[in-house]
């Protein structure tokens, strides 16, 4: 079977497109590079500390769980007992901004370090089907729910963005390409959109 | 098989790192009996038929370690905790 990923040098980003069918518009897939990115992790025992302090200073609700927190223009991204990403909206200095955290958290600037792909579409569940290995479906996997796992044997964490059907995966910046040719691979029978944003 | 992360939900083994016996004490490095009771702790292991307690990091997930209660049987999984209580 021939693809349009069979020219292309595995180390390079498949061009912005329309990958699959003519007419057929089953997935779009935007890749960014987010704003702004940071880790926190809650020092020992300093968890509830940390969370009345992001509740106070930020107005953010820290859930210690797989899901999606937002506030003022930060989204929390759980990955792990009392450790989070911390995502802004703009441009910013993230560690500064959270400087009031950094007596029960470590904090580290994490900018450049993941690239972000916002997936949308009527065949965005099916295309995930295809390396996802956690179950999606709205009963168990709502708006806000979000997940760190290895897709397609990178890791990645992603969540579902509250509102319509919507999706946002972080992969390393260097599995970036290898994520990318999994999204084609497996979007395109669908008809699959490629767009870089900002 | 599919392993119950207390964090983050049902998991597929892939996701996992397996270290074993989760029932050793590391022996006293100082007692006088050390060489011994180390090369009991490191080379000799029990091989259960049936319940079993050993130790998972779930490297694709949390990042935790995880005591995992598994039948070396059936590999029904009977519990998981996380390994230092949670925090
Ligand atoms: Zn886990």
């Amino acid at each position: 079977m021939t693809s349009a990923l069979d020219a292309l040098p595995v180390t390079q980003m498949p061009p912005d497109g329309h990958y699959g069918p003519a007419g057929k518009h089953g997935v779009t897939a935007r890749i960014f590079d987010p704003p702004a990115l940071a880790t926190l992790a809650a020092r020992h025992g300093a968890g509830a500390a940390l969370s009345a302090a992001a509740r106070v200073e930020l107005g953010l609700d820290l859930a210690d769980a797989p899901r999606l927190s937002r506030a003022n223009g930060l989204t929390a991204i759980g990955t792990g007992p009392g450790r989070w990403f911390l995502l802004a909206e703009a441009p910013e200095d993230l560690p500064a901004h959270l400087a009031a955290l950094a007596p029960h958290a470590a904090i580290t600037e994490q900018t450049d370090a993941m690239v972000g792909f916002e997936l949308s579409g009527p065949h965005v569940r099916d295309l995930l089907a295809k390396g996802v290995t956690v179950d999606l479906d709205p009963s168990v996997f709502p708006p806000g729910a979000a997940a760190t796992s290895n897709v397609a044997h990178i890791n990645t964490s992603f969540w579902r963005e509250p509102g319509d059907e919507r999706f946002v995966f972080l992969a390393g910046r260097s599995y970036a390409v290898a994520f990318a040719r999994f999204l084609v691979a497996s979007g395109a029978a669908f008809g699959l959109e490629l767009v870089h944003r900002g | 098989m599919r392993i119950p992360c207390p964090y983050c939900g049902a998991r597929d083994a892939s996701e996992f790192a397996y270290l074993g016996d989760a029932t050793l004490t590391r022996p006293d490095p100082a007692a006088p009996d050390a060489a011994d009771a180390f090369h009991d702790y490191v080379y000799l292991r029990d091989n259960p038929a049936g319940a079993h307690s050993e130790w998972w990091y779930h490297s694709g997930g949390c990042r935790r370690w995880l005591k995992v209660t598994r039948d070396t049987t059936s590999h029904a999984i009977a519990g998981a905790e996380l390994a230092g209580g949670a925090k």
